[in-house]
């Protein structure tokens, strides 16, 4: 997003509008005209969207691996706890939104046991700390096979767990919200908030990837057309 | 009633939350605590449901009681006058997917329900 | 245990949810209508999202924290017998309107790419419920786009 105001050219912006932008545009006209919903609700919940990422739940997983007490926090009032990274759960109506509620949870992994979230029945995330879903997550592929194939499925983001390592899926299908805190990794031994900040991806935070230093981007995994799922 | 409802629900909501909300509206206190062995019941779908087709039947044990809050099967239809207490219930993998390996017998599965689903096991 | 097929609708969802016939007017916009893919490779745009993506989440939103009313409102005519089952239909729920794009991603619009995917799955949904009407809504599209390309 570049601003500049010297002689740079402008950054590049689209300069049609698509079928899909007018569409947008026009069922959303029709709708406030038709009182499904107010210009106003529309406008709140547009900005809530604009505003929200990854980063907090990251920031909290970093303070909690630095500072037992904030762990203590974090796992018995993650709502409360998640006031310390910014993120007021009330927001932006003053009791939530209609899909996130107001009841987060941390699951903590330890090294004998890996937690991983799904939302079969519709892909519920926590958004106000986490940001939007990826495709992935909302997709039937990952949301039928996860809970059942859950080894296979991790396996395909290139996590692999031994044995002896209890997986325990999360199936998130009701009021609470679940993010992952996986276990610091070794090889962080002194490092800042913002350093152990960086490779607590939003793969980690959901429990399909391990935090691991030097990491600090998602899984690229090609986006599949949504198909009716295989059965083993 | 439509602008009611939604009136309504901020303000009993506004400063708390959903679920926070309905904190002491359950009938009484939870009926299940924390390690009983409960088993997911048959009931009849009528038209919205939240609890998943592969859970029921199955026994696990209450690992959280969560919240207070109208169920989904009312709460979708405005009515929430009565509240429940919801429990997240920890199955064994293989007590759900009759195909699931032997070697990872150690791998659970948690989800959550509302009272009306459960039953001692 | 329950088929996996059974994840979750009862069967009774699938048949009065919404009719999985094409629209005339979403079919015209999946055929001819420009994706995002396409128009950032072209103008060299590296936002990975169109410009609509947070209003369109904003409208998901807004039409949730209104359905449970809509729910109520269409099962007190329902049980009044004002109207039959096709009327409690017109609200839109959000458990239906998710599995209603999920099958409708997997048929309908399955060569459609995310978000267009998802805004097109929506306005399916709204207009088999009788929430919008085809006819007012092309009007619509056409006075939006002569709005915004106006000098």
């Amino acid at each position: 997003m570049a601003h500049d105001h010297d002689h740079n050219a402008p950054a590049p912006m689209v300069e049609e509008v698509s079928d899909f932008e007018a569409l947008e545009i026009a069922v959303r006209e029709l709708a406030i005209e038709k009182g499904l919903f107010s210009a106003e609700d529309h406008r709140r919940f547009t900005e809530f969207a604009e505003h929200i990422g990854p980063t907090p739940a990251a920031r909290m997983v970093a303070k909690a691996w630095l500072d037992p007490e904030y762990k203590k926090h974090c796992l018995t009032d993650a709502i409360a706890a998640s006031k310390a990274v910014g993120v007021d759960w009330l927001n932006p109506t003053g009791f939530g939104t209609p899909s996130d509620y107001t009841d987060l949870r941390v699951l903590e992994d330890t090294p004998t046991m890996h937690h991983v979230v799904v939302c079969t029945l519709c892909s519920c995330y926590p958004r106000p700390i986490l940001g939007f879903q990826p495709e992935w997550y909302r997709t039937p592929n990952y949301r039928r096979r996860l809970v059942r194939w859950p080894r296979q499925v991790l396996a395909e983001f290139g996590l692999s767990l031994p044995a002896e390592v209890e997986i325990r899926v999360e199936d998130s299908n009701q009021k609470c919200r679940f993010i992952v805190m996986p276990v610091r990794p070794a090889g962080t031994e002194g490092w800042t908030e913002d350093q152990l900040t960086e490779i607590v991806t939003r793969d980690c935070l959901i429990g399909v990837a391990l935090p691991k230093p030097g990491v600090t981007s998602n899984i690229p995994l090609p986006v599949h057309r949504a198909a009716k799922p295989a059965h083993h | 009633m439509s602008q009611h409802d939604r009136t309504h629900h901020a303000k009993i909501a506004t400063g708390k939350g959903d679920p926070q909300c309905f904190k002491g509206t359950a009938d009484g206190p939870p009926k299940f605590k924390v390690g009983d062995r409960v088993r997911i019941k048959h009931l009849p779908d009528i038209f919205y449901t939240r609890c998943q087709v592969y859970t029921r039947g199955a026994v696990g044990e209450v690992a959280v009681v969560t919240h207070e809050s109208p169920a989904p099967e009312d709460e979708s239809f405005g009515h929430v006058d009565h509240s429940e207490w919801f429990y997240i219930v920890r199955f064994k993998q293989r007590d759900l997917w009759p195909e699931y390996p032997e070697a990872f017998a150690n791998d659970t599965l948690q989800t959550e329900f509302s009272e009306r689903w459960l039953e001692a096991a | 245990m329950a088929a996996l097929e059974k994840m979750h609708a009862p069967a009774e969802m699938a048949e009065c949810a919404a009719n999985w016939t094409p629209v005339p007017l979403l079919e015209d916009i999946k055929e001819n209508g420009r994706v995002w893919g396409e128009l950032a490779d072209q103008y060299g745009v590296t936002n990975p999202d169109p410009p609509w993506k947070t209003s369109l989440d904003g409208m998901c939103e807004a039409l949730a924290a209104g359905s449970c009313s809509s729910v109520a409102a269409a099962e007190k005519r329902w049980l009044a017998g004002e109207v039959d089952r096709g009327g409690l239909d017109a609200a839109l729920p959000l458990l239906e309107r998710r599995w209603e794009e999920d099958e409708l991603s997997a048929t309908l619009y399955q060569d459609v790419p995310f978000p267009e995917r998802q805004l097109l799955s929506l306005v399916h949904s709204m207009i088999k419920r009788g929430l919008v009407n085809e006819d007012d809504l092309k009007k619509r599209i056409s006075e939006v786009q002569t709005r915004l390309s106006a000098t």
